[in-house]
């Protein structure tokens, strides 16, 4: 187990020259520099800002001289905001944005999975096929209508939650509950068909036919089994989440990292859009490493080696 | 002795708050993050809002005649012999910081001649230094050729300062009224670099200080007790939220979060126009903007006057005001706005092209394609923005059932636009123009000169440019108001340069108990506003 971890960690550094490179070429050819403008500067000041940024050495030094200081934690100065640096914007508003998608998360998981055992235990009854209805409306309104429908509701009608911005754990539900929407819906669902599924094997009826307690049946045996499928995509989801929470902290005014994946690249801001895609990349990997590590965690039958 | 002094005013002030009851706070939304609150660097309407209430420049506008008026400079007077405006400055002007440490130090002159320097040296790369190349050894010292001890800016003593010209422009005045010719705090810049625009370091010596910035989250602005002005500043705080997203600002609005909404969104309008409380609340003022689509007359068919005259008479402006736009604004024949010395209105002067389908159709006919037959297809670009897509989908659409042609109508994202337009600019393109300074050069002369970087048609007459650039060093008002008619006639009426769309307005949601103001120019007074109770 520990050598897989340490194999996979290795393999995390070409993956991420691989995705800095691609990034690098791809932001490098799209036309226009972090200096048009559309009072056109005067062309010696161009070359003075260029300079200044290094934007006028070679494509393959300057690729090396980030990544020297992306190795070193120093992502540079933001072109766009020269007041801040990457390391700054990144430190003050990627944690809102962990949070943000830490709590929803857990609501995902929290609501979508009992839903999805209370939907299999008691199939084909009223409970069912209303959890599955509510569950596909989650799956198909997209947080940007949701978003200012429950501030609407919330908010502005019913006064029990502030409409947007940041600040206290008030502040979090309205924008937590938008974002997870999508999977909890997911997490119910195939939650739901997995302990339909597992419910018909062998040992279940086997612990029935011994006296086991129906709970101790569904919770233990059955779910545990269950949720290896929900483990499959509770690592994408995580990563979804965060992309997804770009909308949300539109919608609700959240000072998170998200609307900085946009607006570097219409600012050609060369440092933020390396350094934001890299550490997603980063983040995505590392997701992945944890449900591998789950799967052995969850079936004893898994190996890695 | 000067901190116990502004400790005691600090003291009394508190006192007299909380005397008189409640301290005043304006809650307002920035629909952006500023990019940047160093004068010399911003050029945003955001971060031009903020510094408006921190620092102060030579002069001031009034908000609603756009005339010049005091600020730091009492008065002023030009030399015509050494081409050399004289402004006299007060001598109770002070900086501020928040922790007291650099303040009580006076502005000076010095500081007027610092500032001016700074924004146009060449390390600073800002992007506002070509305003003041009127100014004498300014362009050289900003393109790297020239030294700062040849630029045309001297204090000859602590409250004199003399800036000298390369022309006599009588518009001077209204530049010292930016925030170009603003004194700068060369003790804090040069402490701090990059990062004295930070709540910590920053030292203003405007109405406001700022407070607090969480970047991307809040901005606070407090009173300045040792502004020379403070006995008529009524509001002691402003809490700003930054949230971009216009519906949710509006639904904040609604809420009772912001006392005011400065943008709210399009698709509202007609609920805000029907709505008994908030229609109350709408106000619309002029804005000091104007939108046109630009003409590449060097493309055919549109290097035929006729066919810009066909596509420039087939624009029923009033239909999509009432229809798309949706804000009161005003249709534009001519370029300058009203409120812009040099403004001439074209519509009751019958300069440029009203909307005239029959005689749209006749031009195109005389041009060789009657009825639009075999009239090659006209590409129209638009930056991406759903309200760029929606005007040039009406205007578009008005184009091929008035005339019969057809349009190829496209969007490039903004900053691929503008390298596209400066490259090679597509037969239709569309470009706006928000006033720098309130006079005709900045319209006339900064844009569409032929040598201008923003003259993305790329329009060339000698005949034009003579004119602005007699306008510019003319003194005599009745003379360069006359030179600025001839001078839009014959871009607008002539040569069809560009088909001048309309003016914007600002459209605004002000809360009932917000005494306000307007400032057409953009960048709000809040120094002048006042909260009731409410």
């Amino acid at each position: 187990m520990f050598q897989f971890i340490l194999r996979r960690m290795l393999w995390t550094i070409p993956v991420i020259f691989v995705v800095s490179a691609l990034t690098f070429v791809l932001m490098h050819s799209v036309p226009g520099s972090p200096f048009t403008r559309e009072r056109a500067l005067p062309a010696a000041i161009q070359k003075n800002l260029e300079a200044k940024y290094h934007l006028n050495d070679p494509l393959w030094k300057q690729y090396g001289d980030y990544m020297w200081g992306f190795i070193r934690l120093d992502f540079g100065p933001s072109i766009a905001y020269r007041a801040r640096t990457v390391n700054e914007i990144l430190a003050q508003q990627w944690p809102v944005t962990m949070t943000l998608g830490a709590v929803a998360f857990v609501f995902a998981a929290c609501l979508g999975i009992p839903l999805g055992i209370l939907s299999a235990v008691k199939q084909n009854t009223l409970i069912d096929h209303s959890s599955m209805v509510v569950a596909m409306l989650g799956v198909s309104i997209p947080s940007i209508a949701l978003g200012p429908f429950l501030i609407w509701i919330f908010a502005l009608k019913l006064k029990w939650l502030p409409v947007a911005t940041w600040g206290t754990p008030a502040h979090i539900v309205l924008p937590a509950l938008t974002l997870s929407t999508f999977y909890l819906s997911r997490f119910a669902r195939i939650t739901r068909a997995s302990m339909l599924q597992v419910t018909r094997e062998e040992y279940i009826v086997t612990a029935r036919a011994k006296g086991v307690r129906e709970s101790v049946v569904n919770l233990k045996h059955a779910f545990r089994n269950a949720l290896i499928p929900v483990t499959t995509i509770a690592g994408p989801a995580f990563a979804d989440i965060l992309t997804g929470s770009l909308v949300v902290e539109q919608i609700f005014g959240i000072p998170g990292i998200g609307k900085y994946y946009v607006t570097s690249i219409a600012n050609r801001d060369y440092p933020v859009i390396m350094a934001t895609t890299l550490i997603f990349a980063l983040l995505i990997i590392f997701m992945n490493l944890l449900v591998d590590i789950s799967y052995a965690l969850l079936d004893p039958r898994i190996r890695y080696n | 002795m000067k901190k116990m002094w502004l400790f005691a005013l600090v003291v009394a002030l508190l006192a007299g708050v909380a005397v008189a009851g409640q301290a005043k706070t304006l809650h307002w939304n920035l629909g952006a993050e500023p990019p940047s609150l160093d004068p010399s660097l911003a050029t945003d309407t955001t971060s031009h809002l903020i510094l408006k209430q921190m620092f102060i420049s030579l002069c001031q506008f009034d908000d609603a005649t756009m005339a010049v008026l005091p600020d730091l400079a009492t008065s002023w007077e030009f030399d015509a012999a050494t081409v050399t405006w004289t402004f006299h400055l007060r001598d109770d002007v002070r900086w501020t910081d928040r922790n007291w440490t650099l303040s009580g130090i006076p502005v000076t002159a010095g500081d007027v001649e610092y500032g001016i320097k700074r924004l146009l040296a060449p390390e600073t790369a800002s992007e506002y230094a070509y305003v003041l190349y009127l100014i004498k050894g300014a362009e050289a010292y900003n393109t790297g050729v020239g030294s700062a001890d040849d630029v045309g800016v001297k204090a000859l003593d602590n409250q004199t300062v003399a800036i000298t010209l390369n022309f006599p422009a009588g518009y001077f005045p209204t530049m010292a009224a930016l925030w170009l010719c603003a004194p700068l705090p060369k003790v804090a810049i040069e402490r701090y670099g990059d990062k004295w625009t930070e709540p910590e370091n920053i030292v203003t010596n405007g109405p406001y200080i700022l407070s607090e910035w969480v970047h991307d989250a809040s901005l606070v602005l407090v009173k300045n007790v040792a502004y020379y002005d403070v006995a008529n500043v009524k509001i002691d705080e402003v809490r700003c939220t930054i949230v971009v997203e216009a519906s949710t600002v509006m639904a904040m609005y609604e809420a009772g979060d912001l006392d005011v909404d400065d943008n709210p969104p399009l698709e509202d309008m007609d609920r805000i126009k029907s709505d008994p409380v908030l229609s109350l609340e709408l106000a619309q003022a002029p804005r000091l903007c104007t939108y046109r689509y630009g003409l590449n007359a060097a493309k055919p068919p549109l290097d035929n006057i006729l066919v810009r005259k066909a596509l420039a008479s087939s624009v029923d402006r009033q239909s999509l005001i009432d229809y798309v736009l949706k804000g009161n604004q005003r249709p534009a024949q001519t370029w300058t706005p009203p409120g812009i010395f040099g403004y001439v209105d074209g519509v009751s002067l019958g300069i440029g092209y009203p909307y005239d389908p029959e005689a749209a159709k006749q031009y195109l006919a005389d041009a060789g394609y009657p009825g639009g037959v075999g009239f090659p297809e006209v590409t129209l670009m638009v930056n991406t923005s759903q309200g760029h897509q929606k005007i040039a989908q009406f205007i578009g659409q008005g184009w091929m059932d008035t005339l019969g042609i057809k349009i190829n109508i496209t969007n490039q994202e903004w900053g691929v636009y503008l390298a596209t337009c400066h490259a090679d600019a597509p037969q239709v393109f569309r470009m706006g123009w928000c006033a720098d300074y309130p006079d005709g050069n900045n319209w006339m002369n900064d844009v569409f000169h032929s040598g201008s970087g923003n003259n993305y048609e790329k329009y060339d007459s000698p005949a034009f440019d003579a004119l602005v650039e007699q306008a510019a060093v003319e003194t005599d008002p009745a003379v360069r108001l006359d030179l600025y008619k001839q001078a839009e006639i014959l871009i607008c009426d002539t040569d069809v340069a560009f088909i001048p769309i309309y003016f914007y307005t600002f459209n605004q949601l002000t809360k009932p108990y917000v005494v306000r103001t307007f400032a057409a120019i953009g960048g709000e007074s809040w120094k002048n506003w006042d909260i009731l109770d409410h």
